[in-house]
């Protein structure tokens, strides 16, 4: 914290702690949410928001009100998510993800859809909302099968709308790592989806 | 490229592909990254492929999906008088 002399602000630690405190509580659930949404575990979520606020503590001066509260706390969240999805992408080799998919298991021989592995109907109303959470939870049963950095990387481009350079630069992933990884996971959830819809 | 110059160069062209470069270029097209030819390539192999359409129909669904908002998740209020004990205690 910077040294200034409080008592000519009318300002004191107790102020700033209370302003603090009304962060926590007005803006812990929608840090809570975001960092579930980018596929952490309920714990690593919970320690990530935990740790966004220390770094906002800890930083308390350099808010200058320049963009909302929510927003500044949502920046620091995003980045430290970021850069731990960097870090295990670094642990492991991303020839690796997708290694389940192997293009056989889809494809023959003239690389037509195999026998067995044509896509079929769904039929999913989305205009029924019975169905709806049917199919979602199915999904999210199918999405938590999908390795976490290959989550990551749909929800930057799906729910961020990020660019695939901006993705890459960010992940520090090259071109093609990016599309192996989000062609390969596609083609395989599409896959369990229609398993589990159809079976339900 | 001029209209004749593409006529002559899809003339010198397979413009048949596979389900499998197909299902590859619905994905690439979501961030138009493919060529003329790929377009017209894509746009072909849709029109006679049923399961194609299918997949391409289906990577719509699933991208609406990613898309949806869940359930709210929220913090009891210890869960968040924690973080501000932990916090402020730790400064």
């Amino acid at each position: 914290m910077t040294n200034f002399n409080a008592e000519t602000y009318g300002m004191t630690q107790t102020n700033n702690q209370d302003v603090f405190s009304s962060w926590v509580n007005d803006h812990s659930d929608v840090l809570y949410y975001y960092a579930i949404k980018r596929g952490l575990s309920d714990q690593d979520a919970k320690d990530f928001v935990q740790e966004t606020f220390l770094s906002a503590w800890r930083g308390f001066d350099n808010y200058r009100e320049q963009s909302s509260v929510r927003t500044w706390l949502v920046a620091i969240l995003r980045n430290k998510i970021t850069d731990h999805f960097r870090k295990a992408i670094n642990k492991v080799s991303v020839q690796s993800l997708g290694s389940e998919y192997n293009d056989h298991a889809f494809f023959d021989e003239y690389d037509h859809w195999k026998e067995g592995m044509h896509p079929k109907q769904w039929s999913v109303d989305l205009t029924n909302p019975a169905e709806v959470n049917d199919f979602r939870r199915i999904f999210t049963n199918c999405t938590a099968k999908l390795k976490q950095v290959q989550n990551i990387v749909f929800i930057m481009k799906y729910v961020d709308d990020l660019e695939s350079e901006q993705i890459c630069k960010e992940l520090g992933i090259t071109s093609s790592n990016y599309w192996v990884i989000l062609h390969r996971a596609k083609v395989q959830l599409r896959a369990c989806l229609e398993k589990n819809w159809l079976t339900n | 490229m001029s209209r004749k110059k593409l006529a002559h160069k899809l003339t010198g062209m397979n413009i048949t592909i596979t389900c499998k470069k197909a299902v590859e270029y619905i994905s690439k097209k979501e961030e138009a990254k493919l060529s003329v030819l790929q377009r017209i390539q894509l746009w072909r192999h849709l029109a006679i492929c049923s399961l194609c359409r299918r997949f391409a129909q289906q990577n719509r669904t699933m991208n609406d999906m990613f898309k949806m908002p869940g359930q709210q998740h929220r913090l009891t209020d210890d869960e968040k008088k924690e973080i501000i004990e932990s916090v402020l205690g730790k400064n």
